[in-house]
């Protein structure tokens, strides 16, 4: 008889659940200490943000600003993943959406009531475009997803860059570097947030409508778990690639088009404040279903909400992106180490 | 590495103690003795030939011999000395190198580089003229033809096995061993093999050299050793083996004849027509190398045909030619009498073809999800599971747990991974939801690998429960002693073709042995006796 540990494949709920909180901790004790090597006080911070965070009406509408792009381009990535596919271009897909929105809303006439839709089917059609030839390329020549969707990013940001300081600057000269002011807006919902947040909820709770109770979500989900067993039961694994990865794509591109019409109301580079990139984060801290895109986008809004009352306290925003970093990192060590269990052992011998 | 001039045979003085003296190995695997009290010795000088079917134990002795390994009991004894080895690397040290039988080479780098890839006789910096000079220089000591400044990716198979070869070899091996090497090869690039491996001994190494075909086994080793079921049932001297005696050791442990074959009197009949009939079928592997070659196979409604033959004669591509997931390049599939031929996956299993495929874990199910999710997989579409383009979870539910009680498996939560089940319970459950769809033909790979006693009798009885409803079933299995309980008539592969098709009733292991180490039946087949 001894003792020895023992990988399981997979983990106890709880275990996995105490390893996420752990991590968190983890990351925030690390942020905190170099924090306080740096001479600030980590705990009066930390109490200072949860005070202007919760404590205000103002710090929660920040978070619900914050928090809608948060749970699209999470909900972009997470639904990729189900066909096993990695969208790394919620980023630029964000761009493209918000790029297209913004055509219509500054050159189309009309009344907002039609306008505002057709931006938003502007917007989807934009992350559309831009997840189009990756998603072909994967489909028929099976290049990778992961690094075609990464590098139109960069085109993605540098359109929005190129139109918003030439051919669409504004014309009234009032901002450097940004659109006009697109006159269609997302109406508010609750204080400054607009009903893009109930709308990114509603959409989360579609798409996973959509992938647990139809029978097209049903041959996703076994696709994208193991490409072979849909071969080995004849589902048309490449068909269901192309439609998820175009929705996802169309997502991000909702994304974008909410958080111009919403929050931002001008094109202009930057506009995405990384929103696409902590996507991923977010899928992957919401490990594949839908209430854990919304937990996720939450904690990130948080993450990010302190930043900015950090930075009012004179502290460097890059702690933010540390402690980001540091979650993620402490959460992949912590969900492969709830795989092992102490185990005891005895010879067997059949 | 300087060339020895040695006398071409060295035979070394009596009282010499051998180069590798394995010592009552164990290795305990759970569940599973994957070697038990195994005794070897390699001398200076020979061929060892180390002889088994699969699963017999070869591969996990080589891994402990070559520090992959560690031993639950037992001791390494290398030129007289106890040895421990923590990795392949102290293992190489102490001059013993293995091949693999899939190599393990870097595609995108040249010769050159793999040679000296991770060795620490590489110099720090040098040029790649220079590494391939020394690459030359290396071969021509060792005598092994290779392209120094050519890509692995450009190469023949022959060609990256003697790279593989030359990289052990580099390292001062003295003891080479050879997995499977000439399954790779052509007759001709395994004659270049043979005639490097007699060089190699002649200057007092040895090689061990495992296989299961018994006629190279024969032409190239000096002595023979026979693992089976985990221990070393013999040692010999090639020159007094025969192919069927070695065959009767390699098989012929006590066989349960646990008769099957006896039907009930309220069975179905077995057909006088064929349910599924291939002609002249041929077909390609994964790399496109021709894997069936001109295959005709009848199966009649109510009998089990058996497929014997060592793992990776065209098995796996039979198999799934059967069931519509790889194409056929000439020939032709009918399925109770519809053509077949052009037929994709979707459309067998709709028409009353099952599938248990060779690996239930790479393409039978989706490990990662519930199994609910798994169980399902094949009435999905259809109601109550699904109505219209709804699917239904509770209905889904509901039907898991019938096909989990149908096939005796507890599940303590129908939501958690499948993967989390035993692979006994997984593979009982992937039989009896492919049974429910099996109307006319089951077609089984390898079912009961992996699996132990009790679930392989419950796949077999599985098995003749269909055959007595009168479906079609093909038992594809490098169990002879499973095929010769279940099956009515047996087909024996080799290279992708059928060496003769038995009647179980009228034949022996030996037989069996014999069309499975490429010998053709000299009698014609009794297929056309049969039909």
């Amino acid at each position: 008889m001894a003792f020895r540990i023992q990988y399981f494949p997979s983990p106890q709920p709880a275990v996995a659940l105490l390893a996420r909180a752990l991590a968190i901790v983890l990351a925030l004790v690390c942020a905190g200490l170099l924090l306080a090597i740096n001479g600030a006080h980590p705990i009066a911070l930390a109490s200072q943000v949860i005070a202007s965070t919760f404590g205000s009406s103002f710090g929660l509408e920040d978070v619900g600003l914050l928090v809608t792009p948060l749970i699209l381009t999470g909900l972009s990535v997470s639904t990729a993943l189900k066909i096993g596919a990695w969208n790394i271009g919620a980023e630029g897909q964000f761009y493209a959406g918000a790029f297209a929105a913004t055509g219509i809303g500054l050159f189309v006439p009309g009344p907002t009531v039609v306008i505002l839709p057709l931006m938003f089917l502007a917007g989807m059609f934009g992350g559309v475009i831009w997840i189009l030839i990756p998603t072909l390329a994967r489909a028929y020549a099976n290049v990778s997803e992961l690094i075609t969707t990464l590098l139109l990013n960069f085109v993605g940001t540098l359109l929005a860059y190129y139109v918003s300081t030439g051919p669409w600057l504004d014309p009234g000269g009032h901002a450097l570097g940004t659109t006009a002011r697109v006159r269609h807006e997302v109406p508010e919902f609750w204080g400054s947030v607009h009903w893009g947040f109930p709308l990114a909820i509603l959409l989360t709770v579609v798409v996973a409508g959509l992938l647990n109770f139809t029978r097209w979500g049903y041959e996703v989900r076994i696709a994208g778990s193991n490409p072979q067993a849909a071969k080995y039961t004849g589902m048309p694994f490449r068909r269901h690639l192309i439609a998820v990865m175009l929705l996802s794509g169309a997502i991000a591109g909702i994304a974008g088009m909410l958080e111009l019409a919403g929050t931002v109301h001008r094109l202009q580079g930057g506009i995405s404040n990384n929103f696409g990139y902590l996507g991923i984060m977010v899928a992957v801290l919401a490990r594949g279903s839908a209430l854990g895109v919304l937990a996720g986008a939450a904690l990130m809004a948080v993450i990010l909400n302190s930043g900015i009352i950090l930075q009012t306290q004179g502290v460097n925003t890059s702690t933010v992106l540390a402690i980001t970093g540091l979650i993620l990192f402490f959460t992949a060590i912590g969900d492969e180490l709830a795989h092992y269990r102490v185990v005891r052992t005895q010879l067997v011998t059949v | 590495m300087d060339a020895m001039p040695e006398p071409a045979v060295r035979r070394e003085p009596p009282g010499t103690p051998p180069i590798v003296y394995l010592k009552g190995i164990a290795k305990y695997f759970p569940g599973v003795v994957a070697n038990e009290d195994v005794d070897l010795d390699v001398r200076a000088g020979e061929i060892h030939a180390l002889l088994g079917e699969n699963g017999a134990g070869k591969s996990t002795l080589m891994n402990i011999l070559t520090g992959i390994y560690k031993p639950d009991a037992g001791e390494i004894i290398i030129d007289g000395y106890a040895r421990a080895f923590a990795s392949p690397v102290e293992a190489i040290a102490a001059g013993i190198g293995m091949v693999h039988q899939h190599f393990k080479l870097v595609k995108a780098f040249t010769v050159a580089e793999n040679i000296h890839l991770g060795w620490s006789e590489t110099p720090a910096r040098i040029s790649p003229q220079a590494l391939e000079a020394r690459t030359a220089e290396l071969a021509a000591s060792l005598n092994l033809a290779v392209r120094p400044g050519a890509r692995i990716d450009d190469l023949s198979t022959g060609e990256q096995q003697r790279v593989e070869i030359l990289r052990v070899l580099a390292r001062r091996a003295r003891v080479l061993i050879l997995d499977e090497p000439t399954a790779v090869l052509t007759p001709a690039e395994a004659r270049e093999l043979f005639k490097a491996l007699r060089e190699f001994v002649s200057r007092g190494n040895a090689v061990i050299f495992i296989s299961h075909k018994l006629d190279e086994v024969l032409e190239i080793s000096d002595r023979i050793s026979v693992l089976r079921g985990g221990r070393k049932v013999a040692t010999e001297n090639t020159e007094n083996c025969s192919q069927k005696m070695l065959a009767k050791l390699m098989v012929g442990r006590e066989i349960v004849l646990n008769n099957l074959r006896e039907r009930s009197p309220h069975a179905a009949r077995m057909s006088s027509d064929a349910v599924l009939r291939l002609r002249d079928a041929s077909a390609q592997d994964d790399l496109g190398n021709t894997a069936l070659n001109k295959i005709s196979i009848d199966v009649r409604a109510g009998e089990i045909l058996g497929i014997a033959g060592v793992a990776g004669n065209g098995q796996k591509e039979l198999s799934q030619v059967l069931t519509g997931m790889r194409p056929i390049v000439s020939g032709s599939i009918f399925v109770d009498g519809k053509d077949f031929t052009r037929a994709r996956a979707g459309d067998f299993a709709d028409d009353g073809v099952g599938h248990i495929p060779e690996d239930r874990l790479t393409s039978g199910l989706a490990p990662a999800l519930s199994v609910t999710d798994n169980a399902v997989m094949r009435e999905y579409d259809e109601a109550p599971v699904s109505i219209g383009s709804w699917y239904r979870p509770r209905s889904a539910t509901a039907l898991a747990k019938t096909i989990a009680a149908a096939a005796a498996v507890i599940v303590p939560d129908f939501a958690m991974p499948v993967r989390n089940l035993s692979g006994g319970n997984q593979q009982r459950l992937v039989a009896r939801r492919e049974m429910r769809i099996a109307e006319k033909v089951l077609i089984a790979a390898y079912p009961s690998r992996g699996l132990d006693v009790g679930a392989i009798n419950t796949m077999m009885r599985y098995f003749v429960e269909l055959r007595d409803a009168g479906v079609a079933v093909v038992v594809i299995s490098e169990e002879l002693e499973e095929l010769l309980n279940v099956s009515d008539r047996i087909a024996v592969m080799f290279h992708g073709e059928i060496m003769g098709i038995v009647d179980t009733a009228s034949t022996d292991i030996e037989a069996i042995g014999m069309l499975m180490g490429g010998r053709r039946a000299t009698t014609p087949p009794l297929e056309q006796a049969g039909i």
